[in-house]
């Protein structure tokens, strides 16, 4: 409910609507605020926080000195999946995203129920490897308090600033983009301020260090790794319903943000190669910091990492925000469809905020960060490292279904605005999906545990809800198009 | 005079409606724009308290927030049908109070009815409610309508 410009004073800076004209003088007059523009920096600001800062070094561990082309396949598939997403939003503009899409291509209740936990399962752990990110980067300017500390903190602290609405403005996302991009202009510049001096090596960028794993192998790795990075996108579906001219200015926002937050990604990954040796990146906890910390720029390194520390924080905790404001978005969602117990539909009277599914959604990411300090290492991977894989599988599943349920409506609901994905390339975007899913799988079984246990929680929801929830009649459970024929009635 | 009676969704945004219709002369009002501000980066974009529970249902899975918000608009809309006044119906986009002032002042606005929050801790110690900020920067009378003394829980 608050704007920066209460800052500012009595005038509102921004033109988030003022700049249409007003054509809204009859009755029923719509009006939607979101700007090609605003969705662009949405999405750009979504994707760049989430993954580069937190796990650069992960990526570099598994691939060596080449690890940019693990990040280069990993965005091309990510973005493939987004013009996936772009031809369904096109479709069905409401704010709904995979489970709506799944449950028009397929219509299998359990199925539907199955892919919106996985995004919801997603969504914690992906706030919890975000947030441990976080305390890594938080690290760096202030050791004292332990890292766990730290991030149950981070989650109370944006579940509180949630409640309160100051997530917003599109002002603050366009501003926190910004700020995220000048951090990563920041390494670029070093980069190429090493590469004028002549001390860039650049044999590094070809180089391999995969121990005795093939070296394909190694960037199957580093790509699931590098998928984390991109994830985040799915969630500009949510402002679908609210961007002005959806069907001209949602696939060339959502897709032109996801391919400059790539090319981006693939620019820093060369840069930290460059100008970082490998082993570096893959013992420091904030590794992208490690680039600035050499002081090839002449500006004093103290002050120079600082600045970066605050830059990736504000970086971390914008993605982060994202997924919490999803959390109890989706709960809501799910207890319209009688799915979940009805109380994650109550909207606090004054705040109007889901408190109940914030409240809930901020015990569960608490409770991944708790466990995954005190459990103990099956494989010795660090709690991130194990978070992000786990979001990863999880939205490689979901990735894959959008894709084959775009596929399978093609045909229907289609007009001349229908934005139309390259079939061809879906289906590479699918293969590629399938195949990262597989082989993480297959690397690290134990991951499957983590899955469970998260979409045990939501089956827990459903089964209290099933036992002792009051169902509403005419409404089939789960089939979030029953409520609509209700309504025709 | 063009009086802008805005909606959250809420029971007390119905009743605030209902307060200007208690008192106000409809031969004075000519026009009655009802506002309702779809916040899309929030969590929930819009909640609809005031239809029935099937409607609420209906309209989330067709036409999402949006439907959400017509259909507040309606039931507020229907408060003062046969009053009088011309009722228009309007939804926007963005932050509320913004967009409610911004409303205002299009609209050439005499007076703007909003609701205010509830008496809750949230509410006196969070500053920044909408109510507060539409009193601040409106361009016209706001009529408050603060809510009762015992907030009945439906």
């Amino acid at each position: 409910m608050e704007e920066p410009n209460s800052l500012l004073g009595s005038e509102p800076p921004m033109a988030e609507t003022s700049a249409l004209p007003m054509t809204d003088e009859d009755d029923g007059g719509l009006r939607r605020s979101i700007t090609g523009k605003q969705l662009f920096f949405y999405t750009l600001g979504d994707v760049l926080g989430s993954g580069i800062y937190v796990l650069i070094g992960l990526v570099a561990a598994a691939v060596g000195g080449a690890f940019w082309i693990a990040f280069a396949v990993g965005v091309t598939i990510a973005a493939i999946t987004g013009t996936a997403y772009a031809e369904l939003v096109t479709k069905y503009p409401q704010a709904a995203g995979a489970a709506l899409y799944v449950n028009k291509a397929f219509g299998n209740k359990v199925l539907t129920f199955l892919v919106t936990v996985c995004f919801l399962s997603a969504s914690f752990a992906a706030a919890g490897a975000l947030a441990d990110g976080f305390a890594s980067y938080f690290a760096t300017l202030w050791e004292g308090p332990p890292a766990l500390l730290v991030t149950l903190l981070f989650i109370i602290a944006l579940s509180v600033v949630n409640f309160i609405g100051i997530t917003e403005s599109v002002v603050i996302n366009m501003v926190m983009a910004f700020v995220e991009i000048a951090g990563l202009v920041i390494v670029l510049i070093i980069a190429i301020w090493h590469i004028a001096e002549g001390n860039a090596e650049f044999g590094t960028l070809t180089e391999f260090n995969t121990g005795d794993t093939n070296w394909a192998l190694a960037i199957l790795a580093g790509v699931a790794l590098s998928f984390f990075a991109m994830t985040g996108f799915e969630n500009t579906a949510n402002v679908a319903e609210e961007t002005i001219d959806p069907h001209r200015s949602f696939p060339r926002s959502l897709i032109g943000g996801m391919v400059v937050a790539g090319l981006i990604y693939v620019l820093v990954s060369m840069a930290a190669a460059l100008t970082v040796s490998t082993k570096t990146l893959v013992e420091a906890d904030a590794a992208l910091l490690e680039v600035v910390k050499t002081g090839i720029l002449p500006i004093d390194t103290g002050f120079m990492t600082t600045l970066f520390s605050v830059i990736a924080l504000i970086a971390i905790t914008n993605t982060t925000l994202v997924a919490v404001v999803t959390q109890p978005r989706i709960l809501y969602g799910m207890a319209n469809e009688d799915v979940v117990p009805g109380v994650f539909a109550k909207i606090h009277p004054t705040r109007r905020s889901p408190w109940v599914g914030l409240v809930f959604s901020g015990l569960v990411v608490c409770a991944l960060l708790v466990v995954g300090t005190f459990a103990p290492d099956v494989e010795g991977a660090p709690l991130i490292e194990r978070l992000s894989l786990v979001t990863v599988l999880f939205l490689l599943f979901i990735y894959s279904l959008v894709i084959i349920a775009c596929l399978k409506l093609r045909g229907h609901d289609e007009d001349e605005r229908t934005f139309r994905a390259n079939t061809p390339l879906l289906f590479i975007g699918l293969l590629g999906n399938a195949a990262i899913l597989y082989w993480s799988i297959d690397d690290d079984p134990t991951s499957l545990i983590w899955c469970a246990g998260l979409v045990a929680v939501g089956v827990v929801l459903f089964l209290v809800e099933y036992f002792f929830g009051k169902r509403t009649p005419g409404v089939d459970r789960g089939d979030p198009e029953a409520a609509q024929r209700q309504g025709e009635i | 005079m063009h009086v802008v009676v805005a909606t959250d969704g809420s029971q007390q945004s119905l009743r605030a409606a209902k307060q200007l219709k208690s008192f106000a002369d409809p031969a004075k009002i000519t026009d009655i724009s009802v506002v309702a501000v779809i916040r899309p980066l929030a969590a929930v974009a819009f909640a609809d308290d005031l239809s029935s529970e099937e409607r609420r249902r209906a309209d989330l899975q067709t036409g999402g927030f949006r439907a959400a918000a017509e259909s507040s608009v309606a039931t507020v809309a229907a408060v003062f049908e046969g009053w009088g006044p011309k009722v228009h119906r309007r939804i926007r986009s963005g932050s509320p109070a913004n967009e409610i002032i911004k409303a205002a002042k299009q609209l050439n606005a005499g007076l703007v009815v909003v609701a205010s929050g509830g008496r809750g801790i949230s509410d006196t110690v969070l500053v920044g409610s909408t109510a507060q900020r539409v009193q601040h920067y409106a361009p016209c009378p706001v009529l408050v309508v603060r809510p009762a003394p015992r907030v009945k829980k439906k």
